[in-house]
């Protein structure tokens, strides 16, 4: 992090701490655009734009027509020539729209036309489940995303990186998607005022410990540091990842750890199969920090199918609190 | 740009172009055609590995459609796309150095036919996704307008792209934020196989320009001067700030889709009305009869583009193929991420 | 009145288990049918399920070995009143446990005899994590390798008896603690076998005792060459590997493959001592293969056993600190010459052979007794046994051989000590030879 000027750190919603960077971006640099559905006057569908159209017009904050793949196809086209945009899917679901524009496009340019152009593009994705929207409004994708070269997919999980790492994304020359768990954005943090970036593709450890190591990514984040802190009442001293990045992923941080614990657990709330924590437990077991496991690697995601309605059924489909809880307590107990 | 009308009697391209410029028009139009001959020569020498789109028979349009432009104006491409190249300048040895696959070519032997572009001169792309260039374009476009560049985005795609979700959503996005955008539709009746009276509802793609608020003309895609005619209006008014326009190009591509077609669709006796009405006798007749050039005019800017062809297939031939190990090189800016 | 948790009994011959870890937090709930802890016998690790439901209080402490039957902790309900522990955790060896089988043990061996499946059970047990299938974590991998120290020669307490870090450190500790000496380094490989030449029919296989080798069968072999013969070199001992024994369990291990590998269709065994209890252990798993089994004053028939001569052995650096040593072992002291003493010290001049069999001794035969039981094994045995025992036996009481079953025969005799074979080759030898 570099904080610049402004030091004083703040409480901020995570909702406020992306505002806030989005409204440095504007104020610093005029090529800076935000598009998205209904982020203008309304504000955002979560109100992250807020009233940020107030300040910069509606040629600055940018209401698309509903029309993801258009959307997000101007979106690459004026990335290609001078602006930096930053996009808002209304729901990350909706990428399903824009896939060949993300994929296709913005992924591939670069590499097709041999490295003589970049696509310095922000895609925000509201993503995740929590909120009672069922099946086509509660997905976690960021597995889709980063399967694709080309594209770099970050997942805040606090207000002070949520921030910092969208004023890294604009920073960048490469298309930075960023998920963004809707039942973070009235998660309140501490956020450090004026320009700092959170470095793409580092992980944070969030808790140091001995007995186990638990990579997590955004809401995830919060639940393994809960069951951390009730493990010690079994002794088990767990240390927490923060993945942030999932595509490039912080090999460094999740090896060294593995190394000094011995033991794995992935969390992630997208769908378990094929998913973030298949990436790490196979990098891992493909590095040299296999040989420092001592025990099978444990991986809690989302279950085998669409996120359900009823709330009991929708908690059910995603790990919780007690699942990593009891998965650290087998895993250190030596009964997995 | 066009230049001062004085005789409303002669053909727009006369009236608005130097001898000099469309000699130039000339000579491009033969580069586009015999650097697809030469393409589809190596190809049955086995010299290239994979397939192309070639668009011998569609010269006027894509030369024709790109002679009001400077380097800071912009187009997307299509995978039919080696005339839009021609057209916004680039050049033939590293189209050719592409085409083999080399270090030396415009995509560095990553993209191939399909993605040949030079983007120094304004050429964002040739895309392999039909309809994937036309958001684009309109970025493209909303990025001159934000920034105030004052330059036109030229949108080539073919009569196939225009049943895309995609051609809907970026000619109303253009219209409603009124973008310096023209959509240049090339039709050439098939996408595919697939005929357009099967595929489109319309009888002519511009007809769809009303659904979306601006002018759409259909003209004759293999008569040079219409073409010029109908896309400076075009643009003229998208650097005039007055929106985006549909044009459609009627043409014919005489080759098969790709090299895969079997050319099971369309008869012989179409495919020869079609080369009887090949667009670069027709441009070098329309020079003549203005005396702009001479019949050994014409034979000597084909011989000079035969020359220049030659050069390019040197060029490509002998430069190096890429590394390896450093194939992964472009895939992001910042070698670091990778 | 809180409900009391014992430890089970989950194995026929066992008499008490390991408590290896609770699943259960003292002062947690726990539902009736929930894994409550893991415990493990000289075979086999499982899972205890809790009797009751109710919140754990009084548990005896991980690794603790506690008698089958004896409590291992209580459950209170909901707001019973946790007072002192009701009773102590009885501890092995004391008489509560039981030494002796539990007598209702016996009539389950017979009538499960015809049934081939705990024969097949009892193979698993002891095959489990033998050879190159041994179950193991990378992390416990990767220690050994840098540790030198050979798997099959570790104990896994982990699940299905994987193998984890945690065992390879147990282990290593073990290493440092000053009854093992601290020149022993570890070997590993195959035991060494060695056959006679000629002989037909069907081969006897012989197991020498321990701090002995080969050479004991020297004075027996003349009656028995009729049929070939095959030797078995105990781990370091003679020109067997100095493997790092860590259990009698790991020991028989060693001698089956040994067995197996030989891929005999039958065999007649003959054992000495600690080769007796082996030959026991073998008859116990390989029973189909066997002709007859034919013990001389075998080990693992009671606890008694004489540790000093036994570390005295280990111990003697020289022929004078050997010979009084050596004596022990027979009732005819003259037998044992200042030339018979040399040659002994001379085949115990490596000092890392001395070193690997104390290392052993402190295994099998910790504080002067004997660390494993095959009574219950010899019970199960139906092929034709007889065992022959010196009644001046100095080493192991020749009563042990009154535990038989009545269906072996017993040879008992007078003014002969450890070593029959030596004392009174020419009885033994013809007693065998009736019956091989």
């Amino acid at each position: 992090m570099n904080a610049q000027n402004e030091p004083e750190i703040r409480e901020l919603s995570y909702a406020e701490a992306i505002r806030e960077a989005m409204d440095i971006a504007l104020e610093a640099d005029p090529s800076v655009l935000l598009m998205g559905e209904d982020i203008g006057v309304y504000g955002g569908a979560f109100q992250v734009t807020g009233d940020l159209v107030e300040k910069y017009g509606t040629d600055r904050v940018m209401d698309t027509p509903i029309s993801e793949l258009g959307g997000a196809g101007v979106a690459v086209g004026a990335a290609l020539t001078g602006l930096k945009p930053i996009f808002e899917f209304q729901f990350s679901d909706f990428a399903a729209l824009a896939m060949e524009q993300i994929v296709n496009q913005a992924a591939k340019v670069r590499f097709m036309l041999g490295g003589s152009v970049s696509v310095p593009l922000v895609m925000r994705f509201p993503a995740g489940s929590g909120t009672g929207a069922a099946a086509q409004h509660s997905q976690s994708i960021e597995a889709w995303l980063g399967h694709v070269p080309g594209l770099k997919v970050v997942q805040p999980s606090t207000p002070e990186d949520a921030k910092g790492l969208l004023l890294a994304a604009v920073a960048d020359p490469d298309p930075v998607m960023i998920f963004e768990h809707k039942l973070l954005y009235k998660m309140k943090g501490q956020v450090p005022g004026g320009h700092y970036t959170t470095p793409i593709g580092k992980a944070a450890i969030r808790r140091v410990g001995k007995d186990v190591t638990i990579v997590a990514t955004s809401i995830m984040v919060h639940k393994a540091m809960e069951a951390a802190e009730q493990l010690r009442a079994d002794d088990i001293d767990a240390e927490v990842i923060d993945l942030r990045t999932v595509r490039p992923m912080d090999r460094d941080t999740v090896l060294s750890s593995v190394r000094k614990t011995g033991r794995l657990i992935c969390v992630y709330e997208g769908v378990k199969t094929l998913g973030v924590g298949a990436e790490i437990s196979a990098m891992v077991a493909e590095s040299d920090a296999f040989d420092f496991l001592d025990a099978p690697i444990v991986r809690l995601g989302g279950a085998e199918c669409p996120i359900p309605y009823n709330p009991e059924l929708e908690k059910a489909v995603v790990p919780q609190m007690p699942d990593i809880l009891a998965a650290a307590r087998d895993i250190v107990k030596g009964r997995v | 740009m066009p230049e001062t009308p004085q005789n409303t009697n002669l053909p727009y391209a006369i009236r608005a172009y130097s001898p000099e410029r469309l000699r130039e028009a000339l000579k491009k139009m033969y580069l586009v055609r015999k650097f697809e001959e030469g393409a589809e020569d190596s190809y049955m020498r086995g010299l290239i590995h994979g397939t192309m789109h070639l668009s011998i028979g569609q010269e006027a349009s894509a030369i024709g459609s790109t002679m009001a432009l400077t380097d800071e104006d912009k187009i997307t491409s299509t995978h039919r796309g080696h005339g839009h190249c021609v057209g916004k300048g680039a050049d033939l040895g590293k189209m050719f150095a592409e085409f083999f696959g080399k270090e030396t070519g415009y995509c560095k032997g990553r993209g191939g036919s399909m993605h040949i572009a030079d983007p120094s001169k304004g050429n964002l792309g040739a895309n392999g996704i039909v309809g994937g260039g036309l958001p684009i374009a309109v970025g493209a476009a909303l990025s001159a307008k934000r920034l105030g560049t004052g330059a036109v985005t030229i949108c080539f795609f073919g009569d196939g792209a225009n049943n895309e979700g995609a051609f809907h959503e970026a000619l109303n996005m253009a219209s409603i934020w009124k973008l310096p955008v023209v959509f240049v539709c090339e039709n050439n009746k098939y996408g595919m196989s697939t005929s357009t009276e099967r595929s489109t509802a319309v009888k002519n793609i511009a007809e769809r320009a009303a659904a979306y608020s601006m002018p759409g003309v259909t003209v004759d895609g293999n008569d040079f001067s219409a073409v010029t005619e109908a896309v400076d209006a075009a643009v003229e008014r998208a650097r005039a700030g007055d929106g985006p326009s549909l044009v459609e190009n009627l043409t014919y591509r005489w080759r098969g889709h790709s090299k895969s077609d079997r050319n099971r669709y369309r008869t012989k006796e179409e495919i020869n009305e079609w080369m009887g009405r090949d667009p670069i006798p027709a441009m070098a007749k329309l020079l003549m009869e203005h005396h702009i050039i001479t019949e050994d005019g014409v034979a000597a800017i084909e011989a000079e583009a035969e020359k220049i062809i030659k050069d390019a297939i040197e060029f490509a031939t002998n430069g190096p193929d890429p590394k390896v190990e450093a194939v992964t090189r472009d895939v992001y800016t910042t070698e670091a991420t990778a | 009145m809180p409900v009391e948790v014992i430890m089970p009994k989950v194995d026929m011959d066992m008499a008490s288990g390991k408590i290896m870890c609770w699943h259960v937090a003292v002062g947690n709930r726990v539902e009736k049918g929930d894994p409550l802890f893991d415990i493990e016998t000289d075979k086999a690790a499982m899972e205890v399920e809790a009797p009751a439901s109710g919140i754990l209080h009084h548990a005896a402490p991980e690794g603790a070995e506690i008698p089958i039957g004896k409590a291992v902790a209580w459950l209170y309900a909901e707001g019973e009143d946790v007072g002192e522990q009701p009773s102590s955790f009885a501890s092995v060896g004391e008489p509560t446990a039981g030494p002796l089988p539990d007598p209702e043990a016996a009539p389950e061996a017979l009538s499960t005899d015809a049934d081939p499946e705990p024969e097949t059970e009892r193979e698993m047990a002891f095959a489990d994590g033998a050879g190159e299938g041994i179950r193991a974590t990378p992390a416990a991998r990767r220690l050994a390798r840098d540790e030198g120290v050979p798997l099959a020669s570790l104990h896994g307490t982990g699940p299905r008896g994987r193998v984890q870090a945690f065992d390879v450190r147990e282990y290593l500790k073990g290493l440092t603690t000053p009854s093992a000496p601290a020149t022993f380094r570890p070997e590993t490989g195959p035991l060494v076998v060695t056959r006679s030449k000629g002989g037909k029919g069907t081969p006897i296989l012989m197991i020498h005792g321990f701090a002995n080798d080969t050479t004991s069968w020297a004075p027996l072999e003349p009656s028995l060459r009729h049929r070939p013969l095959i030797r078995i070199h105990l781990p370091g001992h003679g020109r067997s590997p100095k493997l790092r024994i860590r259990d009698f369990a790991m020991l028989a291990r060693e001698v089956r493959q040994a067995f197996d590998a030989l891929q005999l269709d039958r065999a007649h065994l003959l054992g000495h001592s600690l080769g007796g209890a082996l030959c026991i252990a073998l008859a116990d798993t390989r029973e189909r293969q066997l002709a007859s089994l034919n013990l001389i004053a075998p080990a693992g028939l009671g606890p008694q056993i004489n540790g000093e001569a036994l570390s005295g052995i280990c111990k003697a650096t020289r022929t004078e600190s050997l010979k009084p040593w050596l004596r022990s072992l027979v009732a005819n002291e003259d037998l044992i010459t200042d030339a018979y003493a040399r040659l002994a010290m001379q085949s115990r001049s490596d000092a890392n052979l001395r070193a690997a069999q104390a290392a052993m001794a402190d295994v099998l035969f910790p504080d002067g007794v004997q660390a494993f039981d095959l009574r219950a094994a010899l019970e199960r045995i139906r092929t034709p046994t007889r065992i022959l025992w010196g009644k001046a036996d100095a080493i192991i009481p020749w009563k042990h051989a009154l535990r038989a079953p009545g269906r072996m025969a017993l040879h008992l005799f007078d003014g002969v000590g450890h070593m029959p074979q030596f004392e009174a080759a020419e009885e033994v030898g013809n007693i065998l030879r009736s019956h091989v």
